[in-house]
């Protein structure tokens, strides 16, 4: 890991451990004291401009470089759009537009867009956090282009109802106030981008849940010993250790370049092996936790729910499999070479 | 926050290219001396001749240093190279032991003497090993053994069994581990050492065991007083235990822990490419994910022991993590085939996969069993 990259880490791992418990993620509430001093940090220590251009005023950073900086933010379950305003402020960097000094969240699900006279209207789908940011960033397609397209909030928010642990918001909108629009780039795909993030993210939570697993087990006791004693129990665990491990080896295909974060190849391998992770971690530490594990005041829940979400995002592992088995298919190599390219 | 940690290691141009060299010398050898591919080669097909033309090209002994007759490569290359031995189904299991772990304890813990007479001899493919670790009462539990070797005038006196052990039949030597002193109950890891002896001494009887398969791979070795020279101890007198778990580490991180059934896979997709369902399709694309994620673990252990670190717990994670992939794999030339009845496959890809099937049992206990890999792991997070 890059000196730089270290440095940071250490100023976001303060933050975090200063400011981001239970509490504030079961009260994500804009109007807190918490979670102002929470985006006052955040903000003022120019953490949302990790990757925007340093002539833009930002650090310059490759995804790459943030990779264990969105994997610390899940480990700490932060609950606010901290990582959606990194990747925000990356997209209008990369559009050579120069960043915002507050949160921004962002979706590319989008209907019925209409853009006149520097309004956009529509529906925009599926958008982290809505209620703690003020703009919004969305690639959307307009007749066969897509654009990059930032704009205020408003109109009419909807709270989706799932299994999430972040909020997540439907919004018609009507005529709001664009702030920026540019044509996207050939080069970027933002599903893709969204994609690994959220692999990342669920490598992050997953950690985070092994290490509730072992502390939970060191300290429980029945039948006059800890549960960290019981071979069933050490199973489990080192079964969700195995699959921590591989969900961190399969980010792999994603270093070294900003072009694997759009590659199709090295989008799949992560996403499934996460998704597939993801399932067999929430099982095991919710049977290791027992009832514990259910309640909403113990925090293991936070973490296996936004697991939950994050899998089934974007088409779930099944759906990527398939996409990845037909890539290779159509590619008429062989397996080997296919791997090996 | 991270608990293992497997570093991205790039693979760069020069190992690109030894990829295509090794898989051109693999081809013309392949077609010159009428090779036929094998599944679980590393276990299964040995070929003296072949391990010595590997030896002739310079890919055996890789990383052991020049002056011993090694090549002085990195264990980035050696890893390149037994990855495309494997997925070729090469004759490797000759000297697949001597060159995956003895040599390099030898490189290790042994004299100047051991180093000079045997390594180059590993080098050149001519010189091949078993492990003697397993014993009749001592599976899981390895340190029980009751081998013993009793200190005497000239050097060391060998009694005991091994069993299990892979090739014995055809190797010259193996590295046994055996008691040097009582077992202390209170510390059962002490007072273990590990011999280099020579197969071909008095008193060594070597017999085969058939598999399930009815392959006689494996073997029971039974040391009957065999008399050992002073220079037949490797490294330190009662530090086995300690050298042992190093050379375990070398056992199983590598990539014949997922791909030794990779060429059922790879014939299976040539024969049916075209009639897959799209639920084969689909159990297709997992197996890519995991097998990709399953060689960046392996080659970023290659890399750790290049840079001398211990990687003893990531092992043991390729290793239960390659065995579960590898039962999977069946299951999913299963899934693969719901529109392909097995009669309608040709015969080749009929005999790759009941071999496969037959096989695999001995996938998670070979090298460490599943239980004992995990015991690994809950060690290592604390739990025992």
């Amino acid at each position: 890991m890059k000196d730089e990259v270290k440095i940071i880490l250490d100023i976001c791992d303060k933050i975090l451990l200063k400011n981001v418990d239970h509490h504030l993620r079961l009260n994500p509430e804009s109007n807190s004291t918490q979670f102002k001093t929470l985006k006052d940090e955040i903000i003022s220590s120019e953490l949302t401009k990790l990757l925007v251009k340093e002539d833009l005023g930002g650090a310059g950073m490759t995804l790459n470089d943030i990779i264990p900086i969105v994997q610390l933010s899940a480990q700490y379950g932060t609950p606010i759009p901290f990582i959606e305003t990194i990747i925000s402020n990356f997209l209008l960097s990369e559009l050579n537009i120069k960043p915002e000094n507050d949160f921004i969240t962002l979706t590319n699900k989008t209907e019925n867009i209409i853009i006149k006279s520097d309004k956009i209207s529509g529906t925009f789908k599926s958008i982290p956090y809505l209620n703690l940011a003020e703009k919004i960033l969305v690639e959307t397609e307009i007749k066969n282009q897509k654009y990059i397209i930032l704009f205020k909030k408003g109109g009419k928010l909807k709270l989706q109802k799932n299994f999430l642990s972040e909020p997540k918001f439907d919004l018609d909108a009507a005529e709001l106030e664009i702030i920026s629009m540019m044509e996207k780039p050939e080069q970027i795909d933002v599903q893709n981008l969204l994609i690994n993030v959220r692999s990342i993210q669920s490598f992050g939570a997953m950690e985070k849940i092994l290490k509730l697993c072992i502390e939970y087990c060191s300290q429980r006791k029945q039948f006059g010993r800890t549960l960290s004693k019981f071979q069933m129990i050490q199973n489990h665990i080192s079964e969700i250790a195995l699959e921590v491990a591989a969900s961190g080896a399969s980010l792999s295909t994603l270093k070294n370049n900003n072009k694997n974060f759009y590659n199709l190849k090295s989008t799949a391998i992560p996403k499934i092996r996460t998704g597939i992770a993801s399932g067999k971690v929430i099982a095991l530490s919710h049977q290791v936790h027992g009832a514990m594990g259910f309640t909403k005041e113990y925090e293991l829940s936070y973490f296996t729910k936004a697991l939950n979400s994050w899998r089934n995002e974007f088409g779930n592992e099944i759906y990527w499999q398939n996409i990845l088995g037909k890539l290779f298919l159509n590619q008429n190599k062989n397996l080997w070479e296919f791997l090996n390219h | 926050m991270t608990y293992f940690n497997f570093p991205h290691i790039e693979e760069d141009d020069n190992l690109k290219n030894l990829r295509n060299d090794v898989k051109s010398f693999l081809k013309t050898t392949f077609n010159s001396n009428n090779i036929k591919p094998q599944a679980d080669a590393w276990m299964y097909s040995a070929n003296p001749e072949f391990s010595k033309k590997l030896g002739e090209k310079g890919w055996l002994g890789m990383s052991f240093p020049k002056k011993y007759g090694g090549r002085e490569k990195t264990m980035l290359e050696r890893y390149v190279i037994t990855e495309e031995l494997l997925v070729a189904g090469a004759p490797v299991a000759a000297h697949w032991i001597a060159d995956r772990q003895s040599g390099s304890q030898i490189i290790r813990y042994g004299t100047e003497k051991q180093k000079k007479e045997i390594i180059p001899k590993i080098s050149s493919g001519e010189c091949f090993f078993a492990i003697g670790m397993s014993e009749p009462d001592s599976g899981s539990d390895l340190a029980s053994v009751k081998t013993f070797a009793k200190k005497t005038a000239d050097g060391w006196e060998l009694t005991g069994r091994k069993i299990w052990s892979t090739g014995a039949h055809l190797s010259h030597y193996m590295i046994v581990l055996a008691r040097t002193e009582k077992l202390d109950e209170k510390n059962r890891h002490s007072g273990l050492s590990q011999f280099l002896v020579n197969l071909k001494l008095p008193g060594v009887e070597i017999n085969p065991i058939e598999d399930m398969t009815h392959q006689k791979h494996f073997n029971e070795t039974v040391f009957n007083n065999v008399k050992l020279n002073k220079d037949a101890l490797l490294g330190e007198e009662g530090m086995g235990w300690q050298q042992v778990v190093g050379e375990l580490a070398l056992e199983r991180s590598g990539p014949e822990r997922f791909l030794s059934h990779y060429i059922l896979l790879d014939n299976f997709i040539s024969e049916f490419r075209s009639k897959m369902s799209e639920m084969g399709i689909t159990s297709l694309g997992k197996i890519i994910s995991e097998l990709q994620t399953l060689r960046m673990m392996s080659f970023s252990i290659a890399w750790m022991i290049q840079e001398k670190k211990s990687p003893d717990v990531q092992a043991a994670f390729v290793k239960e993590a390659g065995n579960v992939f590898e039962k999977k794999l069946i299951e999913t030339i299963r899934e693969m085939s719901n529109l392909i009845p097995f009669e309608e496959w040709s015969s080749s890809l009929k005999s790759l996969f009941q071999d496969a099937t037959l096989r695999i049992p001995a996938n998670s206990l070979r090298g460490g069993t599943s239980e004992i890999m995990r015991g690994i792991i809950s060690k290592q997070l604390g739990l025992r």
